[in-house]
């Protein structure tokens, strides 16, 4: 199957979102679709998936020229959508997902459940997926949902696949995985359009490449040719950084510590401390508790056991609100679950954690706030309309620096960033870096949690890998690789 | 020149769509405009006696406003329910309960508790609004703490205090009729130059401080943000459990001060039939104010309107000679009608 989509046009009112866009892919392909947010990958893949309807240009599949109108037209043609956010029904049973839509039914009627396990049971052996067909969907983590999602695909014969930045969510075991399994589609003669922010992940898995920039397409080749500075620069226009950032280290005295802290079944024992001025990453794979951790020291969750010790004294936090007053900060990860909140417009995202402090009696002193977000603002460099536009007008990155507005509002002591780079393009990551950085040197203690190891090699002064919900290690300075990260976070002891 | 006209028409539709679909309170405002107009011609506009006109009209107003003040100010806290992303369907048991108790501590007979302690006129009204405000809250209250506490879902444990709240109340005032004294009638029935307007006035009141909580203080915002995305309210240290016990316990409070009203207004009340269905009145005038049922959108001033829109239809019914069993057929459709009306776009 040949796909060619040419001079596509596409504009939201006065929005031009895709200005000529040309590109073709063979069965058997997988190309990376590269762009900032904003830059037009997804409504490019919405034109192709029939969610959105094109302005002006072609699409012809095997040089037939097609129109798709709804999603449905799309995957009849035999293009499988995969979302980022995924599609399925947390509360039916994975096959009955698999099958959703188009359901299996016996002579009487009733559904035929026998047939559909025993199918989805088939996809899953070929696809060498370890997964009981029976397991209710909410009881599977993120990365499972995902791989469920492309063995449907699978399943209804896709000869072309959108996958859309499928592994933000995973964790590296889980992402090889997946690329064994893409490998396996490109082989059965399968298309594969790969969009993505882990360059790193490009290069290992895709052979094309294709760059969207503001709409137009500014870079195509292989990726053999490449290397992920080549890409970044080809996303943001400018060289972009990649080493570590040095910076002059001062801490001062400690800010946390916490002794022999355990929650449930997630994590148990956990010591460590961080004092003023340290940036502290925590690491290690999906599941290992390191959310959960830092969560319980917010205050969100109780503790099952142990002590927590801010500025050397011992607190109880039963809630949020208490963690606050004491000077923590968290942005939790994903963003749209847990960051935003959808009905309230962008100031108001970005002051409500300080609307107790920034209050007479009960009564929001709106002046006083606004000024200060004016200055979170020009600090983040937060792109951004009015102050009464909604959340969802802004673009990844710059809803999580309102987030991140919001808590440094508070004027924290220790700053705890949850996957704080999670949906941003390469060049607000640079930013939030820069903040972390800037942050650290005005004495604030943060913490970074992140599953990307290169992230935390970047910009963190040391780093505790966590391995199913206990410190598996601790690694600094030359010590501080990916091979060391990946090696204590599987479970591993660190080589000397 | 023609074209201009056409492109000017244009602009105005998209204005108007832009605007209708907004801002709420435009919608809404526009709907109850044409009613109020359509009551205007049914009254018989007339230039010959313009001020006799002008005196039914406002009869008739100052009849709609005041009869509706009761179940007005209990759809303001039932918006701010709405809001959290609850409910609460007790509010008509909870106004016969606090109206029984009110009655109890007034009465002029030989059981009404305030007489036995030797407590009348003026002091017995002032404890007994006091402690009847004091009943809601802590009914309220009970039933915040059930769901934030009890983590029982606000539908299942307003469901079981509405079928308590009357069946105690009945059981109690089992063949008792309390007899208010004919003073503390005037909460409600003193006339201001003729007009009895103290009711409306009390709506007015509460409407005004309840639209500056919601706009202007921490628990009014953190309301929308705990309705719209708990979680993330949560871990922005809004203290959620706090913030709903706040809102059902205020719901309650509200129900108390319309339970005084209508005591006060009629001296009796029906403990069998009294505020049966005043839930759902609440709730459709919320939902016609432009309230989302998910929680997370709501506007005290919507619900005004949402309110009156109702009472301006059943009065136009009244007028236009519709027979009663169908009036409520209206209501629904107002109901439903207002929410497509007012349904965004689909985004893209």
């Amino acid at each position: 199957m040949l796909i060619e989509m040419k001079n596509i046009r596409k504009s939201f009112g006065s929005n031009n979102v895709l200005k000529d866009v040309s590109f073709t892919l063979s069965g058997g392909e997988i190309c990376a679709l590269l762009g900032e947010n904003g830059a037009g990958k997804s409504t490019l893949m919405n034109i192709l998936g029939g969610v959105h309807q094109m302005d002006d240009g072609t699409i012809a599949l095997d040089g037939n020229q097609v129109q798709f109108s709804t999603p449905a037209q799309s995957q009849e043609a035999g293009i499988a959508f995969i979302h980022q956010e995924l599609n399925l029904i947390n509360d039916l049973p994975i096959y009955e997902n698999m099958f959703l839509g188009r359901e299996l039914i016996t002579k009487r009627g009733s559904l035929d459940l026998e047939r559909m396990i025993r199918e989805t049971e088939d996809v899953f052996q070929q696809m060498n997926v370890n997964l009981n067909p029976k397991t209710m969907v909410h009881d599977l983590d993120a990365s499972y949902k995902q791989i469920v999602e492309i063995c449907r695909a699978m399943m209804m014969k896709a000869s072309i696949i959108i996958m859309d930045e499928p592994t933000t969510s995973l964790t590296d075991q889980e992402i090889e995985r997946v690329f064994t399994m893409m490998r396996t589609l490109k082989d059965n003669n399968v298309g594969i359009i790969f969009i993505s922010h882990k360059l790193n992940e490009v290069l290992q898995v895709c052979e094309k490449f294709i760059v969207l920039r503001d709409g137009q397409l500014v870079e195509e080749g292989m990726v053999s040719e490449v290397t992920t500075d080549d890409l970044a620069r080809f996303m943001v226009g400018y060289d972009v950084r990649t080493e570590p950032l040095l910076r002059e280290k001062r801490v001062g005295s400690e800010v946390l510590r916490v002794e022999g802290l355990t929650y449930k079944h997630t994590f148990r024992n956990i010591d460590f401390s961080i004092r003023e001025g340290e940036i502290l990453g925590v690491t290690g794979l999906l599941g290992d508790g390191r959310s959960e951790l830092f969560q319980v020291i917010f205050g969100a969750e109780k503790m099952s056991s142990g002590k927590i010790f801010l500025n050397g004294k011992e607190v109880i936090l039963k809630s949020t609100t208490q963690a606050i007053n004491h000077g923590i900060a968290y942005l939790p990860r994903n963003r749209k679950e847990n960051g935003i909140i959808k009905d309230m417009n962008i100031f108001e995202n970005a002051s409500i954690v300080t609307w107790p402090k920034f209050s007479k009696r009960g009564v929001i002193q709106t002046q006083q706030h606004e000024a200060n977000f004016e200055k979170q603002r020009q600090a983040l460099r937060i792109k951004m309309g009015k102050l009464t536009d909604s959340i969802n007008s802004l673009s990844g990155g710059n809803q999580q620096k309102v987030v991140l507005a919001k808590w440094l509002s508070a004027g924290p002591k220790l700053l705890i960033l949850d996957n704080p780079t999670q949906g941003v393009d390469v060049g607000a990551k640079e930013d939030i870096y820069d903040i972390i950085l800037q942050l650290a040197e005005e004495n604030i203690a943060v913490v970074v949690l992140s599953s990307e190891g290169q992230e935390i090699i970047r910009i963190c002064d040391r780093a505790l890998v966590m391995y199913h919900g206990v410190i598996q290690g601790e690694v600094a300075g030359e010590e501080m690789n990916l091979q060391n990260i990946m090696s204590l976070a599987t479970g591993g002891q660190l080589t000397r | 020149m023609e074209t201009e006209v056409v492109k000017s028409n244009k602009n105005f539709f998209s204005w108007f769509r832009a605007k209708w679909t907004d801002v709420p309170l435009f919608s809404i405002g526009i709907a109850f405009l044409i009613m109020v107009i359509l009551q205007t011609l049914v009254l018989g506009f007339d230039y010959d006696s313009v001020g006799s006109w002008f005196q039914s009209w406002l009869n008739n107003w100052i009849n709609i406003l005041r009869n509706n003040a009761g179940i007005g100010i209990i759809a303001l806290g039932m918006t701010l329910v709405i809001m959290t992303g609850g409910i609460d369907l007790a509010v008509g048991s909870t106004l016969v309960m606090t109206g029984a108790f009110a009655m109890i501590l007034l009465d002029t007979g030989t059981r009404g508790i305030l007489g036995i302690l030797g407590m009348t006129g003026f002091p017995a009204f002032v404890v007994t609004i006091i402690l009847v405000v004091l009943a809601g809250y802590l009914l309220g209250s009970l039933i915040g703490l059930s769901i934030t506490k009890g983590k029982v879902p606000p539908f299942i444990v307003t469901l079981g205090a509405m079928m308590i709240f009357r069946s105690v109340t009945q059981h109690f005032m089992q063949g008792y009729n309390p007899k208010v004294p004919m003073e503390f009638l005037q909460i409600a029935s003193f006339k201001i130059g003729n007009y009895m307007i103290m009711p409306i006035i009390y709506w007015a009141i509460i409407t005004y401080i309840l639209y500056f909580v919601s706009k202007r203080t921490t628990f009014g915002r953190q309301i929308i943000a705990v309705g719209s995305n708990e979680r993330a309210a949560k871990l922005s240290g809004v203290n959620v459990e706090k913030v709903k016990l706040r809102v059902y316990a205020l719901m309650g409070l509200l129900v108390s001060i319309a339970a005084l009203i209508q005591v006060s207004r009629i001296g009796s009340m029906d403990f069998s039939n009294a505020g049966r269905g005043m839930e759902m009145d609440a709730i459709a005038a919320a939902v016609v104010g432009g309230t989302s049922m998910m929680g997370g959108r709501g506007f005290i001033m919507g619900t005004v309107f949402g309110m009156l829109i109702i009472a301006v239809m059943n009065n136009l019914l009244n007028l236009f000679g519709v027979p009663p069993f169908l009036r409520e057929a209206f209501k629904g459709i107002i109901v439903i009608g207002a929410v497509l009306l007012q349904r965004k776009e689909k985004a893209s």
